[in-house]
Order: C-alpha cells, then sequence, then structure tokens
C-alpha cells in the first residue's frame, strides 16, 4: 500500500479526518527512504521530525558505559520518534536506527504544528496519539514489573514470533531486560517444547 | 477552618500550575474550573483502589499522593505527586477497565480533578481544551520517558543523588521504603547512602 495511504488508514485509529482534511497533510510532509543501518536520529542531535513507517522495521537505544541498550523496536504501521528530543527541544539521548531498509512519511514540527492551527480536528488527532504513546509506555513500564522475566520472553514472543529472525538476539534480550545466556536459554526451551 | 475548604491561594495554585501547560487568559480560568471538581483526602486514604475504573484525571493542589503496584504482595511505589504533578491511573482511565494500580495520599491532600464524560464535554465545548489535553499528555509522557531513561541508565548511587538533587526536601516528606522503592533501591542500600549524604553536608 502507498505510504500515505497506510498513513490515512492509520489516523482512522484517532481521529476522524475526511481525506480532504488529511491531504493537506501532503504539502507539508515528505516521503524518505533509509537504508539499513541507516540512523534517523544519533544521541545529541535534536529530534525534528516524526516518522510514520510505512515499510521495514526500527530499533531505539542509547548507549550506557559504550553498550548499546535496546528500549524499542518498531514496526511498519506506526510511528516514530525521539519524542522527548522531539517535544523539549533538547538533545535527544536515543539513537533510532533502520534495521531493515525503511520508507517513512517525515513529518516535521513546523508540518505538524500547522496541521494543528488549520483544523481542531488534527489538534484532536494530536492529543489522542500523544494519549496513545502515553498509555504503551505505561504498559511497557507495569509490565515489566509485574512480569518474570519468563513470563516476559513468552508473552513478546507469542506475540511476536517473527523477530525472533528479524532483531539480533543480544537486542532483543537487552529489550527484554534478559540477561543475554537467559535469553539462549530461554529460547531453547521453548524450542524442544515446540518440537516435542 | 475545616480542612475541606477550598481556598483563594487554590485557585491562585491551580491556575498557576495550568499555566505551566498553556497560557490561559485569568477571566477563562473559572468557565474551565467548571468542569472540574475539587477533592479532599486524608492521610492514607485512597484515591482509587485496585479492580476500581479511573475516572479521573487530577492534579495536586495540596498534599502528597503515591502511586504503587502489588507484585508479590509486595507493594512497588511508581510515581509519587505532589503540588503541581498530575496523576492519575492512566490505563485504567483510557481503557475504562479495572485499574492494576492504587493511588493514595500520604499527606492529607487536596486535587483539582476532571471525570471522564466532563472531560469529553470541555473538548466539544471549549476551543483551547484539546489543546491543553495534548499538551497535558505530553508532559506526563517525558516524565514518563524521563524516569524510564534514568532508571535504566543510571547506577543506585547516581539515582540517588539525582532525586535528592532535585527533590531535596522530599527526603523528609516521605516515608523512606516508599522513596527506596520509588528509586528501586534497596531499604538497607537507601539508608546506607542517605548517611553517606548527611555526613557529606
Amino acid at each position: 500500500m502507498e505510504a500515505y495511504q497506510q498513513l490515512f488508514q492509520y489516523t482512522k485509529q484517532f481521529a476522524d479526518l475526511s481525506l480532504e482534511e488529511f491531504d493537506i497533510l501532503k504539502n507539508f510532509t515528505c516521503i524518505r527512504k533509509f537504508k539499513k543501518k541507516e540512523f534517523l536520529i544519533t544521541g545529541g542531535e535534536i529530534e525534528g521530525s516524526v516518522y510514520f513507517i510505512s515499510e521495514g522495521l526500527i530499533r531505539e537505544f542509547f548507549i550506557k558505559n559504550k553498550r548499546q541498550v535496546t528500549t524499542d523496536i518498531i514496526r511498519a504501521g506506526t510511528i516514530v520518534s525521539s519524542i522527548s528530543s522531539f517535544f523539549t527541544g533538547l538533545s535527544s539521548k536515543y539513537y533510532i536506527q533502520a534495521i531493515e531498509p525503511v520508507t517513512a512519511v517525515v513529518i516535521s514540527k513546523a508540518a505538524l504544528e500547522q496541521l494543528y492551527s488549520r483544523d481542531v480536528k488534527w489538534e484532536r488527532f494530536g492529543r489522542m496519539i500523544t494519549g496513545h504513546f502515553l498509555l504503551q509506555q505505561e504498559i511497557r513500564i507495569l509490565d515489566t514489573i509485574r512480569y518474570s522475566v519468563r513470563e516476559r520472553f513468552v508473552n513478546f514472543i507469542e506475540s511476536n514470533p517473527d523477530l525472533l529472525e528479524r532483531v539480533q538476539h543480544k537486542q532483543l534480550a537487552s529489550y527484554l531486560e534478559i540477561e543475554p545466556e537467559t535469553f539462549s536459554r530461554l529460547k531453547r526451551f521453548l524450542e524442544k517444547n515446540n518440537g516435542a | 477552618m475545616p480542612k475541606s475548604v477550598v481556598l483563594p491561594d487554590d485557585f491562585e495554585k491551580a491556575y498557576k500550575y495550568l499555566n505551566v501547560f498553556m497560557s490561559i487568559p485569568k477571566e477563562n480560568l473559572p468557565i474551565m474550573l467548571s468542569y472540574a471538581e475539587w477533592r479532599f483526602y486524608d492521610k492514607r486514604e485512597a484515591i482509587i483502589n485496585k479492580d476500581a475504573v479511573e475516572r479521573h484525571l487530577n492534579i495536586v493542589v495540596r498534599g502528597l499522593v503515591r502511586k504503587f503496584i502489588v507484585v508479590n504482595k509486595v507493594e512497588q511505589t511508581l510515581q509519587l505527586a505532589t503540588e503541581g504533578h498530575i496523576i492519575q491511573s492512566e490505563i485504567s482511565f483510557f481503557k475504562q477497565e479495572p485499574s492494576l494500580v492504587t493511588l493514595q495520599a500520604l499527606e492529607p491532600t487536596l486535587i483539582l480533578s476532571i471525570e471522564f464524560d466532563k472531560m469529553e464535554e470541555a473538548f466539544g465545548a471549549i476551543p483551547e481544551a484539546e489543546r491543553l489535553g495534548r499538551l497535558l499528555l505530553t508532559r506526563m509522557y517525558i516524565k514518563k520517558q524521563e524516569r524510564r531513561y534514568l532508571r535504566a541508565s543510571m547506577s543506585v548511587r547516581e539515582r540517588f543523588i539525582d532525586y535528592i538533587d532535585k527533590n531535596p526536601h522530599m527526603l523528609q516528606r516521605i516515608p523512606q521504603k516508599y522513596l527506596a522503592s520509588y528509586l528501586n533501591i534497596k531499604p538497607e542500600t537507601f539508608s546506607r547512602l542517605k548517611r553517606l549524604a548527611m555526613k557529606k553536608n
């Protein structure tokens, strides 16, 4: 599906925009492709855009003691940005990297402000999507606290079986806050059980 | 004076706290407040219990509220909200499903609350409400992400020092076990770090 068509479908979750109201967005945005391993933003830069990912796979991480800590893995069909930096104008602590070739609709801060001021429906979209991101964040926080390592692993693999093939295991382990050795052990255990 | 009286100062504070998100002409405050309600809580009283459905978004005007989740019979403190902070059971509020968390007043507390349906009404009636709502959610998001980042990126010692630097009065205000839990520090370690910090000063 064409990127803008996909984004239009995505907005429907949050606001009831007509095709004409949606089309305003095309005047302010562009489509950009990122190669595998290319960065959408690196640590220290100031985030100026949000990206609607139409194709590919994204990883978000920060660096602690020279090691990468994976904080998110983002699929096509959703929005990604170093959001705190985008809102505050402070430099990003996060790196956002394409781990598969990516096609994205780039929506700059100025574009978003334009949309908000033109139509209260867009403002509503902005509120709803911010609420959505807040919720995702809260769910992640509570899940990390209330589930054991094993439960986190199983829940994740059951909802995302394809990511075992698409993402490096050390990155998945980091994302799930599981030691790499424990991750391998859990994976072997899962394979044995599925094979039996 | 009975405790359950909203003082002129409380209105001033509410105005100031809302202005952090968006500048609001003072003459618009009464109409905005007409959608909200003031709620008083005693020390240790629950604002929302686990399994209840959250109906409110709250700003603390006086006092202190703790948000926690019980995991394996242990209370884990998730948020400590004082004057000007926003607090609610977010997931329950947005999805209108039973809350996983409890909100409890740790001091006699006054909060300014907007109820779920009233909020929808306000979005329809007041043009700036959508913007205020978005900016409020943005602030909540940034705070949450900041906390996640600090938790993941800093050592126990760094977390302790960072918190005490930013919130020097909280050591006196909050029972130590809640603060230790909030910072994800073992109580023994917390005591040791506190003694060290006091010696330095």
